[in-house]
């Protein structure tokens, strides 16, 4: 691949080898791990680093989709709702109705598919700034997961469910950690290697330029927040079948739309679009995890935590725009 | 009318002349339009909106905190940033003044004067770290709301103070005759912004910087004094609207703020504001803070749910943003582009 001259690509992704924030937050996150390992050693259990990677799957999935449509330079927030909205469907569908698991992957992607399908019309079509575009669907889709819930909650999943959420292939790699590789492995294709992908990055860096050069722009906007929103669905699923739990506030209530921006920033993405490290987005979410269940080894109390991810985020950003200036 | 020679009255003196009989553009008329057939419509339609006048104004105090954060959001977005952690800044700003009241024994009022520069020095910090460690007003914001809401929950601890005095409680629910204290503080705040942002320097250069910031920096405008008083101005509002919200419970919660932030962006850009800075005026966003509130107030009244009002805002913030955008195809910063792209065939809307 390589980038035309007349589309200013300043960095390809996927090029997370010659990435240094990719190898920095591995080296900050081994770091932690046994720097917190060396205090309390059953943080470096195998209980422990499994549970760490599988805390950061729904988070990453999240934050792998928001860190496409941030390279278009757009932004997401009702990721939250979509997540919610797809866990809870799902979830109520497996419990009252016997949904098979097969078929909640199909009902997540259409849920994921639409929603997001919205979102990028909203910003293409209708110039609505993305920002306030998501703004406005975040309480849309907030809506529809109240009427469709109607009071009622997610409690228990069947057996497949739990499987897929906890389950292990061969007793040691978790299904969700191999459900999080398939989907980085063709995010990271798509954004490095296809048509798709280089159309994004080009939105990102210049789109009236894009325009002029043939690229379809709304067309590709609108993929973006369509696979943002597939991706999201998918997190819902996971998270469902993760927990055996859903309701009305779940996503929104613990701002997973702001955890995901803040765990596609501290992976390397540029607010300002044209830039998608998505290796480093996964690793910013299992960095955030592994942060945060050191915080819990070393007591310190969990009011905290939001504190420790607003910090991160700027020592990450302020890093970033030191090197880059 | 005046007494100019017809010569003399070029495009520039008829419209100050339009100007001073109507100063309200075309969007705030909509709005103001919009309002009161919303107002009428749910005073015909909902039995229980209109308790007599006294009752009715009285409504508003439970809008009337948005509006504040509004005043002080829409400074910030004129310069095109944006503030997200104005929900941590309430919170946290009721908690300092609360637990000084309750803790330290100072006076309420006193207390009251101190949570309202705590949140002046929360936006500071903010305005900061926005101007000299070069980040986009978006992390910046978002990373301090996180760090402020965490030291919120740490100073309240599990059992918040509450039980103000009563003279104290009067800010968020009293009434001076039949006319609430909110409305009058909000009154006299949306006129003072109002002069702030049309009349004064500061307003000029916060519009200006928003509409082009270079531009702004080359005609010798201090951008980063600007920009930090801006976050200045935005943090104190909300810690404004913290404590109102902290009189009319009677009580502090760290996250009494969480609600405010999504609603008012909703409402300052519903007011006309452009997110992008540069465009919008003050009587904008004053009506859109009455238009949403009195539609939230009078769902809530006819038995509609918290959730389908919220969904109903959502819809409203798309549709009014579409609808400014295909008829005005003006003032969302994409507009060169759009017009790039409508000259050249493509099809603006489907």
């Amino acid at each position: 691949m390589s980038a035309t001259a007349a589309i200013p690509v300043r960095e390809r992704a996927g090029a997370a080898r010659r990435d240094p924030r990719a190898l920095v937050l591995i080296g900050v996150t081994v770091a932690t791990i046994l720097l917190v390992g060396l205090v309390d050693h059953g943080f470096m259990s195998l209980q422990n680093l499994r549970f760490m990677v599988l805390n950061c799957v729904v988070l990453s999935l999240l934050a792998l989709g928001q860190t496409l449509v941030i390279a278009t330079r757009g932004i997401d927030l009702s990721v939250a709702p979509v997540l919610g909205l797809s866990a809870m469907v799902t979830g109520l569908m497996a419990q009252t109705g016997g949904l098979p698991l097969l078929g909640a992957f199909g009902l997540a992607l259409a849920i994921g598919v639409i929603l997001g399908t919205l979102n990028g019309l909203l910003v293409a079509k209708l110039a609505i700034p993305p920002i306030i575009t998501t703004l406005g669907t975040y309480s849309l889709y907030s809506g529809l997961i109240f009427l469709y819930s109607d009071g009622t909650q997610v409690t228990s999943v069947p057996a497949a469910y739990a499987a897929l959420g906890n389950g292990t292939v061969l007793g040691i790699v978790p299904i969700p950690v191999l459900v999080l590789g398939a989907v980085l492995a063709a995010i990271w294709f798509v954004i490095g290697h296809s048509r798709f992908g280089r159309a994004i990055l080009a939105i990102g860096n210049n789109q009236a330029a894009s325009y002029n050069a043939g690229i379809p722009v709304t067309a590709t906007q609108v993929g973006a927040y369509a696979v943002c929103g597939v991706l999201a669905a998918l997190a819902g699923l996971m998270f469902v079948s993760y927990t055996g739990s859903a309701t009305v506030t779940t996503g929104t209530g613990d701002h997973m739309e702001l955890q995901s921006i803040a765990v596609a920033l501290i992976g390397g993405t540029a607010i300002s679009g044209g830039r998608g490290p998505v290796i480093g987005s996964v690793l910013g979410a299992l960095f955030l995890s592994v942060v945060l269940t050191a915080l819990v080894f070393v007591h310190v109390p969990p009011i905290w935590y939001s504190a420790g991810e607003g910090l991160m985020i700027l020592i990450a950003v302020t890093a970033g725009s030191r090197r880059t200036a | 009318m005046n007494d100019v020679a017809p010569a003399l009255r070029n495009e520039v003196t008829a419209r100050r002349g339009r100007t001073r009989r109507l100063p309200l553009g075309n969007w705030e008329r909509a709005l103001l339009a919009l309002l009161l057939l919303l107002t009428a419509g749910l005073i015909a339609g909902v039995p229980g909106f209109y308790p007599g006048f006294a009752g009715f104004l009285a409504l508003t105090e439970n809008f009337l905190p948005f509006g504040f954060v509004a005043l002080g959001l829409t400074t910030v977005i004129l310069t095109g940033g944006i503030d997200l952690s104005v929900g941590a800044i309430a919170g946290l700003a009721a908690i300092v003044m609360a637990s000084l009241w309750s803790g330290l024994h100072v006076s309420i009022w006193l207390s009251a004067l101190i949570g309202l520069l705590a949140g002046g020095l929360l936006g500071l910090v903010n305005g900061l770290i926005i101007t000299r460690l070069r980040t986009e007003p978006l992390i910046a914001t978002l990373a301090t709301s996180f760090i402020y809401g965490s030291v919120g929950v740490a100073i309240a601890g599990d059992n918040p103070p509450s039980g103000f005095p009563d003279a104290f409680n009067r800010v968020g629910t009293g009434a001076i005759g039949w006319l609430p204290v909110q409305i009058v503080l909000f009154a006299i705040l949306a006129v003072l912004f109002s002069l702030l942002i049309g009349r004064s320097t500061f307003g000029r250069r916060v519009v200006m910087i928003g509409y082009n910031t270079d531009a702004a920096r080359y005609s010798g405008v201090r951008v980063r004094q600007v920009l930090t008083l801006s976050y200045v101005i935005s943090g104190t509002m909300a810690a404004l609207a913290g404590i109102v919200l902290a009189a009319y419970y009677s009580a502090v919660r760290p996250d009494m703020g969480d609600l405010l932030l999504l609603s008012t962006i909703t409402t300052v850009v519903l007011g006309g504001v452009s997110i992008f800075g540069g465009e919008g005026s003050i009587v904008g966003v004053v009506i859109a803070v009455l238009l949403l509130g009195m539609l939230r107030q009078g769902m809530l009244i006819a038995g509609f749910s918290d959730m389908v009002t919220t969904m109903l805002t959502g819809a409203i913030l798309l549709g009014a943003i579409a609808v400014k955008n295909l008829f005005a195809g003006r003032g969302t910063g994409l507009s060169t582009l759009l017009g790039r792209f409508r000259r050249s065939g493509t099809a603006p809307a489907e």
